[in-house]
């Protein structure tokens, strides 16, 4: 028995675990390891985007509270966060469908790593298109409360950062943005969004080359390239029965 | 128990440096670790000591990170020791444990 006394972020985090699983239905999740910042291709980036909620005299637990349980509906349209049935709490695994250009949608998903009354963070899977994590928190600061979604990333491969470079860094400034002005305005603020980039890691880590095998953007593309197929399969399957 | 913010004093050892951590590592103990690592500067292995850390947050695992950058970037080799099992567990399930060793003790 251990005599090491339980500490206080013990409930917070998820325990550990090797491989996600994701109810069916679902590509690119299952059986995918959660990644690092360290372990993807790119440059690393922190990104910071901050909205204050002055006039809302919410707490941030308050915040963080309606955030988790309002969190798919702050997304932008075109874009899908499918809600463990557990809610967001440490070790749920979540589903995504994000909108990509020319009507690519994207199948991945997230691991929630951490979870407390003022702060929580997912992390990605192999495939996704940036290894790393999210935090969204709440604090307070300067007499007001406010909501901030920070992303510690690499583009998981080198198609991802030419991605990225290409247009794929302002999406994602979009993507946040959008979600902290909405969760702003269901809270009654006005929703200003502020945002800075660092780069913490210029260099890209070519041994990581090989991430591209796990790439969820060409694998859903080729999903969906073969949904009429799977149709046809299915239709045949049923008639026989 | 009052949260204490996190002090970090950087030792040379023969072959290379520790940094002792000692508090809370959350948002917070950016300024901290950021000194602490430039008080390392220098060639050599680079140790960070948890023994006496009771609580981190996953904003302070962002931290750790960016120090685990620098020091990849420096091309120093990153060790970690006086983790409890709970730590052990956390640095597992961030894939820190990847690229640090992580010593017993």
């Amino acid at each position: 028995m251990s005599t090491q006394p339980e500490n206080r972020d013990a409930g917070a985090w998820a325990q550990p675990v090797h491989r996600l699983t994701v109810s069916e239905g679902h590509i690119n999740v299952s059986g995918r390891r959660p990644t690092a910042p360290m372990h993807g291709f790119g440059r690393m980036w922190q990104k910071t985007y901050r909205t204050s909620l002055a006039g809302t005299n919410l707490s941030p637990s308050e915040v963080i509270t309606v955030w988790k349980e309002h969190f798919p509906e702050f997304w932008p349209a075109g874009n899908r966060f499918f809600a463990p049935l557990a809610g967001i709490a440490p070790g749920e695994v979540a589903a995504l469908d994000l909108s990509m250009p020319g009507g690519l949608k994207l199948s991945t998903g997230v691991l929630v790593l951490y979870a407390d009354e003022e702060s929580f963070t997912l992390m990605t899977p192999e495939g996704h298109m940036f290894a790393g994590w999210i935090t969204f928190s709440a604090f307070a600061e300067d007499g007001a409360t406010w909501a901030q979604a920070q992303v510690l990333m690499r583009a998981s491969d080198p198609l991802y950062e030419l991605g990225m470079t290409f247009g794929g860094h302002r999406q994602e400034d979009a993507h946040w943005s959008h979600t902290l002005k909405a969760l702003a305005e269901h809270l009654g603020a006005s929703g200003e969004v502020s945002a800075e980039t660092v780069c913490v890691d210029r260099k890209r880590q070519w041994s990581r080359v090989g991430n591209v095998w796990h790439n969820a953007g060409m694998r859903s593309a080729l999903h969906m390239a073969g949904a009429p197929g799977r149709a046809l399969k299915n239709a045949f399957r049923r008639h026989e029965v | 128990m009052q949260p204490t913010t996190l002090e970090a004093n950087t030792r040379a050892v023969a072959d290379g440096a520790v940094i002792d951590l000692r508090g809370e590592i959350d948002g917070s103990a950016r300024d901290a670790l950021t000194s602490a690592y430039d008080a390392a500067a220098g060639p050599g292995n680079l140790l960070l000591d948890f023994s006496q850390v009771d609580y981190i947050n996953s904003t302070g695992i962002a931290l750790i990170v960016g120090l685990l950058a620098r020091a990849r970037s420096d091309q120093r080799p990153v060790s970690a020791r006086g983790l409890t099992e709970h730590y052990r567990e956390i640095f597992e399930i961030t894939r820190l444990s990847d690229f640090m060793t992580i010593l017993a003790g």
